[in-house]
């Protein structure tokens, strides 16, 4: 009567993944740097926008607090592939051990994945008791509690001053590979008997209870696998752009990714990366057009602020014309003949 | 033979008593009929039976075993399963992911969970409905839908909430044949609260009638059709009018 969930939904994957190849292919075509770090900031978006989708859109809980993941992620980023001796100087607090350690930055990527979801285990096993606004204003707490401590642990975070000496990774593929990486992870996790029964108690919780499911431990394994990807894109942010403070990780990096989820749909994966590759595009494009652009022998330049604006004024029309997002809480996929429902069994609905 | 039974079970909201040391008692195979007027406390029963709500004073006991203090999921996963008023399926998932949720709720893989689902739709005889999404299904297979949700995984007791609410007479005999199935075929001991009460009349084993908290009357169908006790609980007086009865196919 049916086919597995892994089959139904396999093109969703792979539909999505081959998006993504398109984008490198581009920027390795164009061969511009700053083209580059565009797509490359891009593919972070799509990391930093699948790890909320995991826990946001599966569970219904709007999250503040994700970007302290990123936040942890980067510098564990910092701490494990910096110069010892430039450690030295910024960090001298840091144990010894740590000091001498010195890993490439993919090893790093995912110690930082780890340690993230130490913490997402530690911080959800108390949060995910809670539900609707009470939980979305605790994991804002949790972010800024972050903020603090790492804005003043002076001798292992350098405070608020920006560390430097991360390795940058410049070539698109390692961020090719990680956004992948996470689209992977966050529809395997769709798929899962865990993300079936969490989606079910986002939708009637009371129902779920009496079906049996344990809907905090279901909301925990979210919180820890979002917070693995999290942190994995935070520790890459951090290789991208070679420096990190704790500001770097927090409201700015925090309402940008929700508003990528909200617009693109947090009913689903697609509207999660589609979501950042569309408000990606778009901010890119007013920020050339802010630059100028030259048409014969004039230059055409949109006044300064445009971009910001631009960006308020297409969340108000996703918002009032289409409140589910882009993709109205479907997944992108194949046309197909038959009965199957679409996104039946996959990580939608 | 398993047994699930309410002791003297109190339940106070804000010293307004919703239930009084009521007691009742549910053995496998068995169809009990919890009827009563509106406000009798009926589904307040069932949520402490089913770790819902909390008594204030009682316990609640499967086969001698105390669950008091055990959450939802937790007394799901000894056995006892429920439905509730108008459904509450989950409306944007297909028919057969609505079973499947309660098999990896208790801990099965999807693809086991599937399979029994699967089978499951056949036995409650809505196979074909398997990938329509719940929400659009008619009131009648909703209430279907929701009787395969609460079976999966075979637990030991089904507790149904108004499941013929709004059902024509015929639906109701239909879902009446399909009650005693799950008793006779499946071993289940059934928990029905309803307002038809011909339908309880006609289908089950042993009934207890509520009212305003209380267990007013006790005893099979043929007695609670003549006690003027329930008649003046439900009519407001002792009516000479009898109750109705439904009579169910076997």
């Amino acid at each position: 009567m049916s086919r597995s969930p892994l089959r139904r939904s396999l093109a969703t994957p792979v539909l999505l993944g081959l998006i993504l190849v398109a984008f490198a292919l581009v920027a390795w075509a164009v061969g511009s740097k700053p083209f580059n770090q565009t797509i490359i900031d891009i593919f972070l978006k799509v990391i930093f926008a699948v790890g909320l989708w995991v826990f946001i859109g599966n569970s219904g809980v709007i999250s503040f607090g994700h970007i302290a993941f990123a936040c942890l992620g980067g510098y564990v980023a910092a701490w494990t592939t910096i110069k010892p001796m430039m450690k030295g100087i910024s960090m001298p607090g840091l144990p010894d051990w740590l000091m001498q350690t010195e890993i490439p930055y993919w090893a790093a990527a995912a110690v930082g994945a780890g340690w993230a979801a130490v913490w997402a285990l530690i911080f959800g096993a108390v949060l995910m008791r809670l539900s609707g606004i009470a939980a979305s204003i605790a994991t804002f707490a949790m972010l800024a509690m972050v903020n603090s401590i790492y804005s003043n642990w002076d001798s292992v975070t350098a405070a608020t001053s920006s560390v430097v000496g991360i390795p940058i990774v410049r070539s698109v593929w390692p961020y090719l590979i990680a956004a992948i990486l996470a689209v992977v992870l966050g529809w395997a996790y769709g798929i899962s008997r865990h993300g079936l029964a969490l989606r079910a108690a986002r939708d009637e919780p009371t129902a779920a209870a009496a079906s049996g499911v344990n809907i905090p431990r279901m909301r925990l394994i979210a919180f820890v696998v979002s917070g693995a990807i999290m942190g994995m894109g935070g520790a890459l942010y951090a290789h991208s752009i070679g420096i990190v403070t704790p500001d770097t990780f927090y409201l700015g990096l925090t309402f940008i990714t929700l508003s990528m989820l909200v617009v693109g749909g947090m009913g689903s994966l697609s509207g999660a990366v589609l979501g950042v590759l569309f408000l990606s595009s778009l901010i890119q494009g007013l920020r050339w057009l802010e630059a100028g652009v030259q048409v014969g022998t004039s230059t055409f330049a949109l006044p300064g602020g445009v971009q910001e604006i631009a960006l308020g004024a297409v969340m108000i029309l996703i918002l009032m014309f289409r409140p589910a997002g882009i993709m109205g809480n479907r997944e992108l996929t194949l046309p197909r003949a038959g009965s199957d429902t679409p996104g039946r069994s996959g990580p939608t609905n | 033979m398993s047994e699930l039974s309410a002791d003297k079970v109190s339940v106070a909201f804000a010293g307004l008593k919703a239930l009084s040391g009521v007691d009742l008692t549910v053995a496998s195979g068995q169809i009990v009929g919890l009827i009563g007027p509106n406000g009798a406390g009926k589904t307040t029963l069932v949520n402490v039976l089913t770790g819902f709500q909390a008594a204030t004073e009682g316990s609640v006991r499967l086969d001698g075993q105390g669950l008091s203090g055990l959450r939802p999921h937790e007394v799901r996963r000894r056995g006892i399963a429920r439905t509730f008023q108008g459904g509450r399926l989950f409306r944007d998932l297909p028919v057969i992911d609505n079973l499947e949720v309660t098999g990896v709720g208790l801990g099965q893989s999807r693809k086991a969970a599937i399979a029994e689902a699967e089978a499951m739709l056949d036995w409650v005889g809505i196979a074909p409905l398997a990938n329509r999404i719940a929400g659009t299904l008619p009131y009648t297979d909703e209430r279907r839908v929701a009787i395969g949700r609460a079976l999966m995984g075979r637990p030991a007791f089904l507790l149904l909430d108004e499941p013929a609410a709004g059902m024509s007479a015929q639906e109701a005999a239909e879902l009446s044949a399909l009650i005693r199935r799950i008793a006779e075929e499946l071993g289940c001991g059934v928990l029905l609260i309803e307002h038809n009460v011909g339908l309880v009349l006609g289908l089950c084993d042993h009934i207890v009638v509520l009212d305003s908290g209380a267990v007013i009357e006790t005893g099979p169908p043929a007695a609670i059709r003549d006690s003027e006790r329930v008649r003046h609980a439900y009519m407001g007086t002792a009516a000479e009018t009898d109750l109705p009865v439904l009579e169910v196919e076997a």
